[in-house]
């Protein structure tokens, strides 16, 4: 499958005008007809999204798209969740306005949910979506706007359970107020719902009580700006992870002196099996990452992405080796063994590096248009 | 993406303000427009007032974005004549008043440079960080309406509070608490301003008028425009008969309208270009700009007499002479009528063409540097400046954006043009201290370069575009580039140099240029 520049250059041409102008692709995806084939249990695969509205099975063995499900609804964002049975993944679409699950066995959608719950209300998921530990439930967090005749009214975002059994065109079964601005939500193997905000708070998804896991906006870190965290990619470790990327400045004294501030890079952890955290830098900020990632083979390895696949020594807080792309990336993600970097989002294809020495290995084209702001999910079946 | 979304709401809409078909326009048939078209969302609360449209005031371009916005995202089916019709009706009942756009008219004229600066911090975070600050100067509400506009903005634009500068703060309590409370009071729906506007008579249009001009990186120009009455309320036909400096003419037809009763919006050919005037009118005069409707950047500075009124100068053109040298001036003006003074030390040693609007002199400037005065009999107005020599140079403007464009895509190439403005050292003798004065606008030579390392790293310089010699940049085609490192655009970041030689000397100075992607979405008011 490994295309030459060559020919994948005039490809993300195409792609990249489809994304400006938001033209949808004509061509259906050719593996498309692959709908029946099932995926093998103890086998890595990827999850990915894309225009015009499909999900994409990408076997990380042979390094091959095998299946390709259509989607309803106009695309985007397409943020995916794999669910813990990773039989079935969730996608939020249509204008974040829907939520479907999608048998990747069967290609079958097998659940559907609006966000809007009432006729006069328009709501919105800002890539809020995560499923409890037994697949049972899903949560979305979504902020309503009610529309009247001449007038719109900014309502306050809710949290919505829905049981996942429920089918098609489900109906939330509990919903808790909780704060705005909040976006990429994962929950703990006990349950608790750890959701990026203003701050990284933790939810009883029961009692719908909310308090801050990690503190953010509100941090109370002497000589440190607040930090600015941009997060909207979902990403679900191999190491069970929720890693969310912050840049700040360090101060040198409390005259917070902009000329004489550090610009550094740190991450938010929570570690979803013991519910521990921790706040910590990792690195000079010298350009932009979307998402980051730690290593499931090292957890001192760091890898960030954007305009290029960059590698941080987190103890020693040093770049360890970065590597040009041959376009932006938004998303990373690994295999279980820590050994492989697949880059996503963007545009329509996802390349492969190695994990140890940041060489380009290869280069899966998807059919179709682009991943755009989706985040590709990685699972053993 | 739901393509309707995506319709563009701009370049192509201003048309609207100017376009010659628009129809008889009566108060009358905008009522019933709006009577038939609105009030399925808008409550009727009079014979003439609606829920939310009766509650706001604005400028044309900003009623046309809102009927623009209603046909785009909530299903208008109107025509353009009836909205033309509307929108005049919405413009002369619920305008501004002339004093009410001082300091933004820029948004209006489509000055895409522009740099604003607003006292308060927290207004350009909040409202200027998205668009203009002059799209919301330029509007009157009571407090009612701006916490409406609020709303509007995060159930429209849902990812508004996640942004930079909003992610950092609890983003939609500052604006209910803080900044809808703000505009209430900056900007309420009544005015003194307003109802004295209100009050007085709308602007004669019709006669000729003396225009003076400049335009970025051409030069200057002057010319005559004929307005004649036209069929339909505040219409006009326009005639305009010029030239630039360098003798290219200046000469087309059109039409105009006034909104307002000062609001001046006219589309006419010139040549195979249509350009757009937006000016405004007071008390005889003219003043905005007038620019290409294929791309603003393209503009000129305008500033116009009616001849049947007061006598004016408008400009002298070029506006300086070196000491110590003979040179040919035009005074343009208006109504003028005795003899042509260029005050102390700058004789007039011939007049060599004299009209009403137009003379044209031969001067001899003596040795004495200064700002002067031109005056025509008792009428003064430009200022002319005798210098002896070039002492600093500015690029205006210092800082530019042009954006790539065409190459197969939907949207046309934005330019960037340059001027070289002399300045003279003043009595002190030394540069960059208060006494220094303007020379003017001058010839130079151009040139580019990469603005930092980076920039030379990417070659910008070689795929950005390219300076001609009279200092107009056109940027290069639009579209990722496969020859660029990681395909990337014909953006590119560029140190803009303009030298100009006096004498044996010369001087330059440098301006900053982003060459960057199309703007997608182009509202009236940006």
């Amino acid at each position: 499958m490994k295309m030459t520049n060559k020919a994948l250059l005039p490809l993300l041409a195409v792609s990249a005008v489809a994304g400006l102008t938001g033209c949808k692709e004509d061509a259906k995806p050719e593996a498309a007809e692959a709908t029946k084939v099932t995926l093998e249990q103890g086998h890595e695969y990827m999850v990915v999204s894309n225009r015009p509205s499909q999900m994409h099975v990408i076997d990380l063995e042979s390094e091959a798209l095998i299946k390709s499900c259509d989607v309803p609804g106009d695309f985007g964002p397409g943020t995916l969740q794999i669910a813990p049975d990773h039989v079935t993944a969730y996608m939020l679409t249509d204008h974040y306005e829907k939520i479907y699950a999608v048998n990747l066995d069967s290609c079958d959608v097998v659940f559907s949910a609006d966000m809007s719950q009432a006729p006069d209300e328009r709501a919105k998921t800002l890539y809020s979506m995560a499923l409890s530990p037994d697949g049972k439930e899903l949560y979305t967090i979504q902020t309503p706007t009610k529309l009247y005749a001449d007038h719109y009214e900014a309502m306050e975002p809710r949290l919505a359970v829905y049981d996942t059994a429920s089918g098609k065109d489900a109906k939330p079964v509990r919903t808790f107020e909780v704060p705005r601005q909040i976006s990429v939500m994962q929950v703990a193997d006990d349950g608790t719902l750890y959701m990026a905000g203003a701050d990284i708070y933790k939810m009883d998804v029961t009692s719908g009580k909310v308090d801050v896991a990690i503190p953010s906006r509100n941090w109370e870190r002497p000589l440190y700006a607040p930090p600015d965290v941009l997060n909207v990619w979902p990403i679900q470790t191999p190491q069970n992870e929720f890693t969310i990327l912050y840049s700040t400045a360090k101060f040198t004294d409390e005259t917070y002196d902009m000329n004489t501030a550090t610009w550094l890079w740190g991450y938010f952890n929570v570690d979803l099996e013991t519910g521990e955290t921790e706040t910590r830098d990792f690195a000079e900020f010298t350009e932009i990452y979307f998402t980051g990632m730690r290593s499931p083979a090292d957890p001192n390895i760091m890898f960030g992405v954007l305009n290029h696949l960059a590698k941080y020594d987190i103890k020693e807080q040093k770049l360890v080796k970065s590597a040009d792309l041959e376009h932006s990336y938004y998303t990373v993600a690994m295999n279980h063994a820590g050994s492989k970097v697949y880059l996503g989002g963007t545009f329509n294809d996802v390349a492969v590096y190695d994990a140890e020495t940041l060489e380009k290995t290869n280069d899966i084209p998807l059919p179709g248009g682009d991943i755009s702001p989706s985040t590709a999910q990685v699972f053993i079946r | 993406m739901n393509n309707k979304l995506l319709k563009p709401l701009g370049l192509g809409l201003l048309t609207a303000l100017s376009v010659a078909s628009q129809s008889a326009v009566a108060e009358g048939d905008a009522v019933s427009i709006i009577n038939d078209k609105c009030v399925a969302c808008h409550a009727k609360e009079s014979d003439t007032s609606w829920s939310r449209i009766s509650h706001m005031r604005k400028t044309p371009e900003g009623w046309l974005g809102t009927i623009g916005r209603m046909q785009v995202m909530h299903g208008l089916e109107i025509s353009s004549e009836e909205r033309a019709t509307v929108m005049k009706y919405l413009a002369d009942t619920q305008g501004l008043a002339p004093s009410e756009t001082e300091g933004y008219r820029y948004a209006l004229e489509q000055r895409m440079n522009t740099h604003e600066e607003f006292e308060s911090g927290l207004f350009t975070e909040m409202c200027a960080r998205c668009h203009s600050g002059a799209r919301v100067k330029l509007q009157h509400r009571p407090e009612s309406e701006w916490m409406h506009l609020a709303n509007f903005h995060i159930g429209q634009y849902p990812t508004i509070e996640y942004h930079a500068l909003a992610r950092d703060r609890d983003w939609w309590p500052i604006v209910k608490e803080q900044m809808v409370p703000m505009l209430g009071k900056q900007q309420p729906l009544e005015s003194t301003a307003w109802s004295e506007w209100l009050k007085a008579g709308d602007e004669a249009v019709v006669g000729s008028w003396s225009v003076a001009g400049h335009m970025p990186a051409k030069g200057d120009l002057h010319a005559v425009m004929t307005v004649t009455e036209k069929e339909g309320d505040d219409m006009y036909a326009v005639a305009l008969e010029g030239a630039f400096a360098d003798g290219t003419p200046l000469t087309g037809e059109g039409s105009a309208i006034v909104y307002t009763g000062y609001e001046w919006r006219a589309s006419i050919k010139v040549g195979d270009e249509t350009m757009r005037q937006v000016f405004a009118v007071q008390d005889g005069t003219m003043t905005g700009r007038m620019y290409s409707a294929d791309d603003d950047s393209r503009g000129m500075d305008i500033t116009a007499a009616v001849e049947s009124g007061k006598a004016r100068v408008l400009a002298v053109q070029p506006a300086y002479i070196k000491a110590g040298t003979e040179t040919e001036l035009t005074i343009v003006g208006a109504n003028l009528s005795g003899e042509p003074s260029l005050g102390k030390g700058v004789a007039v040693v011939k007049v060599l063409k004299s009209s009403d609007n137009l003379i044209k002199v031969l001067a001899k400037a003596g040795k004495a540097e200064g700002v002067n005065t031109v005056a025509v009999g008792t009428t003064s107005g430009a200022e002319l400046a005798v210098y002896s020599s070039v002492a600093a140079v500015k690029v205006v403007p210092e800082f530019a954006v042009a954006r790539v464009g065409g190459n197969g895509g939907s949207t046309a190439p934005v330019e960037a043009r340059f001027d070289a403005e002399a300045w003279a050292a003043g009595k002190d003798g030394k540069a960059g201290t208060d006494d220094d004065f303007r020379i003017g606008f001058m010839p130079a030579s151009w040139t580019a370069k990469a603005f930092d390392e980076q920039a030379a790293a990417d070659e910008d310089l070689k795929y950005a575009g390219t300076l001609s010699d009279n200092g107009v940049f056109s940027p290069a085609g639009a579209g990722p580039n496969p020859d660029r490192k990681m395909s990337t655009n014909n953006a590119g970041h560029l140190t803009v140099v303009g030298t100009v030689t006096d004498g044996d000397s010369s001087v330059e100075a440098e301006a900053e240029l982003i060459v960057t992607v199309q703007r997608w979405n182009t509202p009236p008011i940006p």
